[in-house]
């Protein structure tokens, strides 16, 4: 737009105001040349402050995003950030955020609920890389209910029609026990204390395998069982110096939070390594115990796939045959003996151990808390005739409406009287 | 004996139609042809030649009523050839024992057994035929229609889709008229084998249903006047009412409308529903009792083995959802019939979401092979 202005360059009158990232130009149309410079403007700077602007506010493309979903992405970053997670993990854990908000549902909701989908769609990024982040961790970084994580996790993942493949045990272990600090002497962590990283990941991978295996890990938290392996594998590594140190002030030294079930969890690890170590020939004339197990477990660790199988028969071939058994009765004893000539075979006479325990999860060979007797068989129809007394038990007599109102009058009474305006 | 099973002509199929499927017992509608019986009888038991695991005679829910005890072993014969699953059914008869048979009228347990089992098992019989035929994904509805079971309209519309499993604990009774030697001696061949049933049956724990009282009620008066009704309209708008029998509870709103939940049978939740109805009636309101509707039941069984729910995940991705560190069982949103299962690593499952009972049971007979495929882990 010519306005009286002359190129310094070429002298031509044809001057043009141009924007270029929004900061308005004068260029000359035939040469090119700038001739003035507007101050770069944003929304909230003056004369006085050049202030230079990051690429997404000049572009603009946050005035379609509302606030609170700018600051929803914002916290996204932040938490990629405080994680650690590479850069790429960013970007979808943005962009889940932003599909989460096309649903009218999720723009509706309490800024608590958002917050919480800040961490979902992190949770979700990671885990579809197979990185182990666990929902307790997201939690705490947010400061969140885990029941609230949970029914927003729940909700996300049926909205968006995601497929989140599971927490990935290995992974987890290893990022778990490398956070122990147990790898360097401090002055709290006596020298006998310290323990090498790899050998101490490696036993305790060994021994998730072996729980995952036995069923203890499956319908479980994975963590306490992590926490466990994690105690069981630093112990027995040098288990004259460790067998007096106790899970919770294992879990204090090494600056980790001890989750509850973590101590039945260790019960149970001990009571299937019992086991395994009765199958073993060199093991089974020591008598051992809970705590004399722990000296012994890298040799069981070793051999621990035949152990298993020797020390655990399957259980639901053990509830066929015990069905067998009812049914046929002709079988049973047979299989019987077999199986108690079997045992006292691979064992010196007069050293049986128990027979094979079944496996299965604990839940299963505990014994029932009630037996829930069959429910009666019920001959109702739905259409039979209802009798007046059976009605007229379930209503109050005149009588007993006068005295209801009389005492619900005297405890308003009470009431009033004792919180008084 | 001729081989090749004789042709009945629909008439006679249809005079036969209250007679079952298996073999000519001793007590017949007209004249015994003992000849006729005898051959159907050794085409049985060369059919069923092969098959063994035969139940064992005094179990007493595969035979019931009995009156020649030497029939037994032929009519156990019988069975497997109509239900070959039986092997596998057999294999857990120990099941049977704790099968649920409650959804089956009682009439079985006393005197007038034989019609509704001629019955039932007719039904159990074009079950099986159709669950081969039809990848027992939709268990025909027809077949309710036709079976009258005793006294029972209501009964036999949830209790006709006769659960094959429970057919064999049903067993002949042999007082039956003429049986139908087509449908029985006819190999049907199955496309899928039937041997995938499972024997356990789903037991109900929950009904909740609604209904429309169609009058507008005072709730303070029916807390003032009712004995069994709470009432506290800063917590909830509605009275919540309970009977003892059967063992229900009710929220009952101020617009006449009302919830009933806590039945372990659809007709339990009705007759329920009415006792609150009379309840609410008495109290001096115009109550009637409009557009009854059973709107989730619960059920739950144990398939007795531990299950890899990991495993589970892994294939079935796209219905299953696994979360350990939310919920110790896997979340199993079956599309046909929608229905969502709990499954847990005991075995146990709870199946909820269904509006009829054969919603449960057919669930179930899906979810049950796929369980079994992660019996050995």
């Amino acid at each position: 737009m010519p306005g009286g202005g002359q190129c310094p360059d070429c002298g031509s009158t044809e001057l043009v105001e141009d924007s270029h990232y929004s900061q308005s130009q004068l260029v000359c149309s035939d040469c090119g040349c700038v001739v003035t410079e507007g101050v770069l403007t944003t929304t909230f700077s003056d004369e006085g402050n050049l202030r230079e602007v990051t690429y997404s506010r000049s572009t603009g493309e946050n005035d379609q995003v509302s606030r609170s979903q700018q600051r929803g992405l914002r916290r996204v970053r932040d938490l990629c950030r405080v994680l650690q997670l590479p850069s790429t993990f960013e970007d979808t854990a943005v962009a889940y955020y932003q599909q989460a908000y096309r649903h009218s549902g999720i723009r509706a909701a309490r800024l608590q609920k958002k917050e919480v989908l800040v961490g979902c769609c992190v949770l979700i990024t990671c885990r579809q890389h197979n990185w182990p982040l666990t929902m307790g961790t997201v939690c705490a970084l947010l400061y969140a209910d885990l029941d609230v994580f949970s029914g927003t996790y729940m909700q996300i993942v049926k909205l968006l029609g995601l497929d989140v493949p599971s927490l990935c045990l290995a992974d987890l272990v290893k990022t778990y026990c490398s956070s122990f600090r147990l790898f360097q002497a401090s002055p709290s962590v006596p020298a006998k204390y310290v323990e090498d990283k790899e050998k101490m990941l490696s036993r305790t991978l060994q021994l998730v395998e072996l729980a995952d295996e036995t069923w203890l890990v499956t319908g479980r938290h994975p963590l306490p069982v992590i926490t466990a392996a994690t105690f069981l594998a630093w112990q027995s590594l040098q288990p004259s110096h460790r067998l007096t140190c106790s899970l919770a002030r294992f879990c204090k030294l090494a600056n980790v939070d001890l989750p509850y079930p973590a101590s039945s969890r260790l019960q149970e690890l001990l009571s299937v390594l019992l086991r395994m170590a009765e199958r073993l020939a060199w093991l089974q004339v020591l008598k051992l115990d809970k705590r004399s197990v722990v000296k012994h477990i890298g040799d069981l660790l070793q051999h621990r796939h035949t152990l298993v199988r020797k020390a655990f028969r399957d259980g639901t071939a053990e509830m066929e045959a015990g069905e067998k058994e009812l049914r046929g009765r002709c079988q049973g004893p047979e299989q019987g003996k077999e199986e108690v000539a079997s045992s006292s075979l691979d064992l010196p006479e007069g050293k049986r151990p128990a027979s094979p325990t079944p496996l299965l999860p604990p839940c299963m060979l505990k014994p029932p808390k009630r037996i829930c007797p069959p429910p009666p068989v019920s001959t109702v129809t739905g259409d039979e005739n209802i009798s007046d007394s059976e009605i007229e038990q379930y209503l109050r007599t005149p009588q007993e409406i006068k005295d209801f109102e009389k005492a619900q009058a005297a405890r308003q009474a009470a009431r009033s009287v004792s919180n008084p305006p | 004996m001729a081989r090749a099973p004789r042709a009945l002509s629909r008439a006679q199929l249809q005079l036969n139609s209250r007679a079952s499927p298996f073999p000519p017992p001793l007590l017949t509608v007209g004249p015994p042809p003992m000849e006729e019986e005898q051959t159907y009888l050794e085409l049985y038991l060369d059919q069923c030649a092969a098959q063994d695991d035969l139940a064992p005679p005094g179990s007493p829910l595969l035979s019931p009523i009995v009156p020649d005890d030497g029939y037994i072993p032929n009519t156990s014969n019988s069975e497997t050839v109509f239900n070959s699953h039986l092997q596998e059914v057999k294999g857990a008869s120990g099941h049977f024992s704790s099968v649920d048979l409650s959804f089956l009228p009682d009439e079985l347990t006393q005197e007038s057994k034989d019609q509704s089992v001629i019955r039932s098992k007719q039904d159990i019989e074009e079950n099986c035929k159709t669950q081969s035929q039809q990848s027992r994904l939709s268990l025909p509805r027809e077949q309710d229609m036709g079976l009258g079971l005793i006294n029972d309209s209501t009964l036999s519309k949830s209790h006709s889709q006769a659960y094959p499993g429970d057919a064999d604990s049903v067993q002949p009774s042999p007082e039956k008229p003429n049986s139908t030697p087509l449908m029985s001696i006819t190999p049907m061949t199955p496309v899928t084998p039937v041997s995938e049933c499972s024997g356990i049956v789903p037991q109900l724990q929950n009904i909740v249903s609604t209904v429309n009282l169609a009058c507008k009620l005072d709730l303070k008066k029916i807390a003032l006047h009712a004995k069994n009704a709470e009432y506290n309209p800063k917590r909830f708008a509605a009275v919540i009412m309970r009977i003892r029998e059967p063992r229900t509870t009710a929220l009952i709103f101020s617009s006449g409308k009302m919830v009933c939940t806590g039945a372990k049978s659809e007709e339990q939740s009705r007759l329920a529903a009415r006792k609150y109805a009379r309840v609410v009636q008495k109290l001096g309101f115009p109550a009637r009792f409009l557009d009854f509707k059973i709107q989730n039941m619960v059920g739950s069984c144990d398939v007795r083995f531990p299950i890899r729910l990991e495993g589970l995940v892994l294939t079935h991705q796209q219905f299953s959802s696994y979360e350990p560190e939310l919920f110790p069982g896997l979340i199993y949103r079956m599309v046909k019939p929608r229905i969502v299962l709990l499954i847990f690593v005991s075995g146990k499952v709870v199946l909820t979401g269904a509006k009829e009972r054969s919603e449960i049971y057919e669930a179930f007979e899906n979810i049950y092979p796929i369980l079994k495929g992660f019996k050995k882990a």
